[in-house]
């Protein structure tokens, strides 16, 4: 890893150790500055996913935070991917903020609040279409994908992103 | 996981955050803050934009995409601009950091004063307290304190040669520290005026420029020469001209051409065009983002910095090879690895065994050719 990498993972731990993660949102597990994993659940009562809880996994390259986040929800025997028409059933997930609009000024926590958020806005449990081809063919880092994102959910989550962040930030 | 004893956190040297009952301390740290890094600016520049990071983040980050990480505006590097003002402010807050942290702890805490308490590891804060003692001991030196003092506050001020002052040219006169008579520096020994030793143990203890005693005078007229004739000293002395490299496009140079930019500067020119062309990529960064902070590492250091990071990439793509392959050499790895990727392994079987299936059925019924076309 280098310097920057490690320095700003390292501030983020620290930071989460301080201030602790959002509501709904644990760190499972973080044994090196490479992998980390957050469980996400998402809260209240009108939520489709009521009771449920996800593994999301992160792995940071050497070029993290200028380069994005490998993200995934894990599709194990202990944690299932949520059925979100942006989720594939391995775990691979489609959002801008991991791919053309990653911003270095983001850090994980932000990455598990857009997550969150994608979740609690969804009303209809589903797979994205093509799931089944998708999935069959995909490579194992969801960054060699090449997704089109011209769905008007995750640009909404992207600027609302920005006014969660504002806050959390601070 | 238990947060409260991460392993990972116990090597880290960071200076503690200001008590949560300061928010308004808590702002003021932050704000000279890159959110790139998430460190103090280090030679910042603001864009098209106005939002201000470290030069070398941006850089990098405007190198993967043209757009300010903040608030997404598009910016190009062109629009980068050197901010002087956040630079000063950023390094005026890191020397009040200690002294302020120490006014904001509970007045029990307060005994100790935090620039000195062992619980501030940090590199940073120890060229401070190095810097307070260097003050101290040459303060001692000196027969009028205050004056010293004063004169010493001041070396935010450009140091110029034409400051001078009586005192300096009456050897006889010995008493009269004043700021452009030399002095030891307390860490390295080297012979500094005294103006400068805490800028130069800042540094941490660069060799002094050799310039000889008592020729400020008979020398003015070169030296106006030299500014008229638009030729530094420093221009002189260095190897290469420090100007912002341009980018080459990568993607019409040759191998040569990225070969002849790092013999420019010294770099090694092995490798295929990918490690040229990342090695090039990296030192423009370097190179150019030094340019833009008032405390420039020198270009050996600067070197030494990109073989550290090309170094670090060797390693992160050999660690996961070395992993996978210690995991297959042994039986219980072995094992264990077919274990784990068990359920991969049926998958692909249950596919192939799926697809074979329908060839089969194709042939057989010869009319399903729209289900020919398949993802492999």
């Amino acid at each position: 890893m280098s310097g920057l990498a490690t320095k700003r993972l390292m501030k983020e731990l620290a930071d989460i150790q301080g201030k602790g993660t959002p509501e709904g949102i644990v760190l499972l597990s973080a044994d090196d500055l490479q992998e980390w994993i957050f469980l996400i659940s998402v809260l209240g009562e009108e939520t489709i996913y009521k009771g449920e809880t996800f593994a999301l996994r992160m792995k940071f390259g050497n070029r993290y935070p200028i380069d994005v986040p490998e993200v995934t929800f894990l599709a194990n025997d202990q944690y299932q991917p949520p059925l979100h028409p942006h989720v594939y059933s391995n775990g691979h997930i489609c959002a801008s903020i991991l791919g053309n609009e990653w911003s270095p000024v983001l850090n994980a926590v932000a990455i598990c609040i857009t997550m969150q958020s994608m979740l609690a806005s969804n009303k209809k449990k589903s797979r994205p279409e093509g799931n089944d081809r998708y999935v069959r063919s995909a490579p194992s880092n969801p960054k060699l994908t090449r997704w089109h994102y011209d769905d008007d959910v995750s640009f909404s989550i992207r600027l609302n992103l920005f006014n969660i962040l504002r806050v959390l930030l601070n | 996981m238990d947060m409260s004893s991460h392993p990972l956190l116990a090597s880290m040297d960071e200076p503690p955050p200001f008590p949560s009952n300061y928010p308004q301390l808590r702002r003021l740290d932050r704000s000279v803050y890159c959110q790139i890094c998430k460190e103090p600016f280090q030679g910042p520049v603001s864009i098209a934009c106005g939002h201000s990071f470290c030069s070398s983040c941006i850089r990098s980050s405007l190198d993967v995409l043209k757009k300010c990480p903040s608030c997404n505006e598009p910016a190009s590097e062109g629009s980068i601009r050197r901010n002087r003002a956040l630079e000063e402010i950023t390094d005026a807050w890191e020397e009040s950091r200690p002294i302020i942290y120490g006014f904001a702890q509970p007045p029990i805490a307060k005994k100790r004063p935090a620039p000195d308490s062992g619980s501030k590891p940090t590199s940073s804060s120890n060229t401070k307290k190095l810097k307070t003692s260097s003050r101290e001991a040459s303060g001692s030196r000196s027969q009028s304190p205050t004056k010293f003092r004063i004169s010493n506050e001041e070396q935010d001020v450009d140091q110029t040669e034409d400051l001078q002052d009586e005192g300096n040219d009456d050897l006889d006169d010995v008493q009269e520290l004043t700021e452009n008579d030399e002095a030891p520096c307390p860490i390295c020994q080297a012979t500094l005026p005294i103006s400068s030793i805490p800028m130069h143990i800042e540094k941490g203890c660069p060799p002094p420029k050799t310039r000889t005693n008592g020729i400020r005078k008979g020398n003015q007229k070169a030296d106006w020469k030299k500014v008229f004739s638009g030729q530094t000293s420093s221009g002189k002395t260095k190897e290469v001209e420090l100007k912002r490299i341009t980018k080459p496009n990568y993607m019409i140079a040759t191998p040569a051409d990225l070969r002849a930019i790092l013999a420019e500067y010294s770099l090694p020119t092995t490798g295929d065009k990918e490690i040229l062309i990342k090695r090039v990529q990296e030192w423009i960064i370097l190179f150019n983002s030094n340019l833009d902070t008032s405390h420039p590492s020198s270009l050996s250091a600067l070197r030494a910095r990109l073989s550290d990071v090309e170094a670090s990439k060797r390693r992160d793509k050999e660690k996961g090879k070395d992993d996978m392959v210690a995991q297959l050499g042994n039986r219980d790895g072995l094992q264990k690895y077919a274990k784990d990727k068990k359920s991969e392994f049926e998958r692909l079987k249950r596919e192939i065994m799926e697809r074979d299936k329908r060839r089969k059925d194709e042939e057989e019924g010869k009319g399903g050719r729209e289900n020919a076309i398949e993802v492999e």
